[in-house]
């Protein structure tokens, strides 16, 4: 995916109260699959229909490591550098079901022009306006070009 | 109920070898392609170079995490530099905390990822709640 430089935000304009381009995401059970692949956890709660309900569960349910990445996905993608996301905290306050079509949405809620840092808040809800991920922030670092 | 002694308990990965093509299906995945210039992983892989001590708690027969009720509740990451195919990562893990409330128990677990040379990559802290049977 390719972006256009211009959207890039320079950290002089950004402002308080100011929202980020919301991401939408449909949650299917190939992506949880692949989500299982990809990263190691190969809970059955999150592969297996039978076990997942045998253990109370409406069925499989997504990762809620997979709803973090989107909502990190949502502030990355509107600053255009991945190095720049210096912290990201939240809280799994729903369960993501196959079919789930999320909503995520950010708020920039402070910004110290000194130490060119922001802090924005994230939410994901669901289709239902339900939120699955709550009280999400992101400490975003416009100071240092972090070099490996 | 799991035990408080626990609390303490360390677990150290083999370092995790980053590649590009860990970063690219992580990518498929949770269906972030962006791209600039150089390869650099989503924040939340770190879950990836992480899933080694996650995985040695979860499977530790003495602590006898009731992981069939085990539901991620919390998550917090502190990032201290981006991460890039070939970089070679150890994460240490620790049960900072175990404590019961309304029945549910909740397990707190911190994870310390570093590169060869001990400085760190990234912290985290998971909050786990195991849901009653």
């Amino acid at each position: 995916m390719s972006r256009e430089p211009s959207v890039i935000p320079a950290f002089e304009r950004i402002q308080v109260g100011q929202s980020l381009p919301e991401l939408r995401k449909t949650v299917t059970v190939e992506q949880i699959r692949a989500y299982a692949e990809a990263s190691g956890d190969r809970n059955p709660i999150h592969l297996d229909e039978v076990f997942a309900r045998s253990v109370g569960l409406p069925g499989v349910i997504a990762h809620g490591m997979l709803t973090m990445a989107f909502g990190a996905q949502l502030v990355t993608d509107w600053l255009g550098d991945r190095r720049r996301m210096a912290g990201f905290h939240g809280r799994f306050s729903g369960m993501v079901l196959p079919g789930d079509e999320l909503r995520c949405t950010g708020t920039v809620v402070a910004k110290d022009a000194d130490a060119r840092r922001l802090t924005v808040e994230v939410r994901v809800e669901n289709q239902k306006g339900e939120k699955v991920f709550n009280k999400g922030v992101a400490e975003v670092d416009f100071a240092t070009e972090k070099e490996n | 109920m799991t035990d408080h002694r626990f609390v303490g308990r360390r677990y150290e990965s083999a370092p995790f070898e980053v590649t590009e093509a860990s970063i690219r299906d992580f990518m498929q995945a949770i269906g972030d392609l962006a791209e600039d210039g150089e390869l650099v992983a989503p924040p939340t892989y770190a879950m990836v170079y992480g899933s080694g001590p996650i995985w040695q708690l979860w499977s530790d027969q003495e602590v006898a995490l009731d992981v069939a009720h085990l539901v991620h509740a919390e998550q917090s990451f502190r990032f201290h530099r981006p991460v890039q195919p070939g970089d070679r990562i150890t994460a240490e893990g620790r049960i900072t905390a175990i404590n019961e409330r309304a029945g549910m128990e909740f397990v707190t677990f911190e994870l310390a990822a570093s590169d060869p040379a001990g400085r760190p990559v990234s912290a985290a802290t998971t909050l786990f709640i195991i849901r009653k049977p």
